[in-house]
């Protein structure tokens, strides 16, 4: 049985000038689940977020949340929370009173607001930062309480614009995990903008992938880096090899095997084959070889080892670091790959 | 060492001078104001002949009126405009800065004059046309002031988290925009303050009677007595900046505290 969709949005447009930000935009949340929104900037993501969230208006299209029509309602009537790129705790409050803002808002007593913001805070780890302001917390923190105050709420979707772009790489790791333990035990329902792939791959039940105002595909992590719908979600999402080689009869050559093409456009001439630098193999002692390496990058269980064909394209290669030690830059070597199948595109 | 002494002698040898330079008028304006006529005693008679003369109450009233009315104005028209030209209205700031300098382009005689006649008849014949005038006369500075603290802050991130958390426009205004820029509309509200409170020249051409022209017309009889005039004045006008800083520093105070 299908479950419930919380978020339904159906055809939103969007046009800025002779800019289509958003072209036909379509996507639909099932209650707790968490989708992530990826594509590069300008992409339309935020400006999808934003009409979602009532503060920027559409020229066409509709906003469904949980049976309801809201499409035209003002942001402060939606029952969304949210968390911006930019800190946005008010500088004039202190953080138990930024978290309370909305549930001031909704008039809920007193007391009620006072257990409600201890028990986020708690949550997220600022229970002992009730009185402090803003200019006294870090940036992890701030967008913390940020979080809290779009929680506190019991909010029917979460929306989070970018939150993380701000903090550094460290926080930014700590944050995203504590954002999706959160999620995952308060069960909302949460749309989660973001450009960094890494990001989005590693929380979300769903990534959607967006190019020049549109949804290119929207599935699991695993299904969009196995299985890329589109040249472009295949060259976004994670790392890609394009390798330029002939295809013919539906197959292509790559480093003397012969692949079958799988997607893509299968009329023959000069094509490139999509290859992710896990399907290709460095072999060292080479009968005839054709790269050399340029440099090999120690990530710990696996390395990274780039490498250049004889007509100049470079090849990635990831492979176990115990297979890959005596690779020197320089060294004459022989690539291969391990896959049946490839994915091809004509540019 | 030695370094850092001679800079802070140089600052206080620059504090002196500049304090002397002040002060000293002050003083010799302060202590002939307290002088009973040719012999060497002081005492309070030219400051109890202020209070003498006629229309002392009532043209401080009128001025006090006036102000009211204008920074009432200048509140409500400057700050929800000024909000707007950060959130939305972007492309019309341009314009905005321009007009808000023209009171320091135009000579206050044309506006005087040419401003007047496009005034509705009833406002001609109040002296709380004058209110209207002020409030234009101290946009240059008003709207600065208010400018600089909106820039101060994210404006647009802090009432889009206003609105997502469920506060209508007004609230947002209310609760977020107005209390943030609280110093900045503290600061806009003493400029039109001092202006309204000192501003002789508009109101001698209108020919309305507020306490400045009443001062300049009685200050012609007695030359002590004008000078405790000025000095009345200038310490009136202190302790009503004083009590504004006060109010302005009373929040920041616990901000500090709590921290």
């Amino acid at each position: 049985m299908m479950s419930q969709d919380s978020l339904v949005v159906k055809g939103l447009s969007r046009q800025f000038g002779t800019v289509h930000a958003l072209k036909e935009f379509d996507i639909n949340i099932p209650k707790g689940e968490l989708v992530a929104l990826l594509g590069p900037s300008g992409c339309g993501k935020t400006t999808a977020l934003r009409i979602i969230a009532g503060l920027e208006k559409s020229d066409a299209g509709s906003v469904i949340l949980n049976g309801k029509v809201i499409t035209s309602d003002a942001a402060h009537k939606r029952n969304m929370g949210m968390v911006f790129q930019a800190y946005s705790l008010f500088p004039h409050l202190n953080v138990a009173d930024n978290v309370s803002f909305g549930l001031k808002m909704r008039k809920v007593s007193k007391e009620n607001q006072k257990k409600r913001v201890d028990a986020i805070l708690e949550l997220v780890g600022l229970n002992s930062h009730h009185k402090r302001f803003a200019h006294q917390l870090s940036g992890g923190q701030q967008q913390r309480v940020a979080l809290a105050r779009a929680l506190v709420t019991e909010p029917e979707v979460l929306l989070l614009d970018e939150p993380l772009s701000a903090l550094d790489a460290q926080v930014r790791t700590n944050l995203r995990e504590e954002i999706r333990r959160l999620q995952l035990s308060l069960g909302t329902t949460t749309l989660f903008v973001t450009h960094d792939q890494e990001e989005a791959m590693t929380i979300s039940d769903r990534v959607g992938v967006m190019n020049s105002g549109s949804l290119e595909q929207i599935d699991t992590p695993d299904v969009l880096y196995n299985n890329p719908a589109t040249n472009f979600v295949a060259s976004f999402v994670g790392v890609m090899n394009k390798i330029s080689s002939q295809l013919s009869d539906g197959y292509i050559e790559v480093f003397g095997k012969r692949l079958k093409a799988t997607k893509g456009e299968k009329s023959a001439g000069q094509v490139y084959a999509l290859i992710r630098p896990e399907a290709i193999n460095v072999k060292t002692n080479a009968s005839n070889p054709n790269a050399k390496v340029l440099t090999r990058s120690f990530l710990g269980a696996s390395s990274n080892i780039v490498c250049q064909l004889a007509d100049g394209t470079i090849v990635q290669s990831l492979m176990t670091s115990a297979g890959s030690g005596e690779l020197h830059p320089g060294s004459s070597v022989e690539l291969e790959v391990s896959i049946s199948e490839v994915l091809i595109t004509h540019d | 060492m030695a370094d850092t002494m001679r800079k802070n002698l140089a600052s206080n040898l620059v504090l002196i001078v500049a304090g002397m330079f002040l002060f000293f008028p002050l003083y010799a304006a302060a202590e002939f104001s307290l002088r009973n006529g040719a012999d060497k005693t002081h005492g309070f008679a030219a400051y109890r002949w202020i209070f003498e003369q006629s229309g002392f109450a009532e043209n401080i009233g009128i001025t006090f009126r006036v102000t009211l009315l204008a920074v009432a104005l200048n509140l409500l028209i400057l700050v929800p405009t000024v909000t707007w030209l950060h959130l939305s209205g972007q492309r019309y700031k341009r314009i905005v800065e321009i007009l808000t300098i023209l009171p320091l382009i135009i000579p206050v005689v044309a506006l005087a004059t040419g401003a007047q006649i496009a005034m509705p008849e009833f406002m001609q014949n109040s002296v709380y046309e004058l209110s209207f005038f002020y409030v234009v006369v101290a946009m240059p500075y008003t709207y600065r002031a208010l400018d600089v603290g909106l820039s101060a802050h994210p404006l647009a991130t802090l009432t889009n988290a206003a609105r997502s958390l469920g506060a209508s426009w007004l609230k947002t205004f209310t609760t977020v925009v107005a209390p943030t820029i609280r110093p900045s509309i503290l600061a806009a509200l003493f400029l039109m303050v001092a202006l309204s409170l000192g501003e002789f020249t508009l109101a001698q051409l209108l020919h309305w009677s507020t306490f400045p022209v009443w001062v300049t017309n009685v200050s012609q009889q007695n030359i002590v007595g004008a000078t405790a005039l000025a000095i009345g004045s200038l310490f009136f006008a202190w302790i009503l900046l004083f009590s504004f800083t006060f109010i302005g520093k009373k929040n920041s105070t616990i901000v500090m505290e709590e921290g």
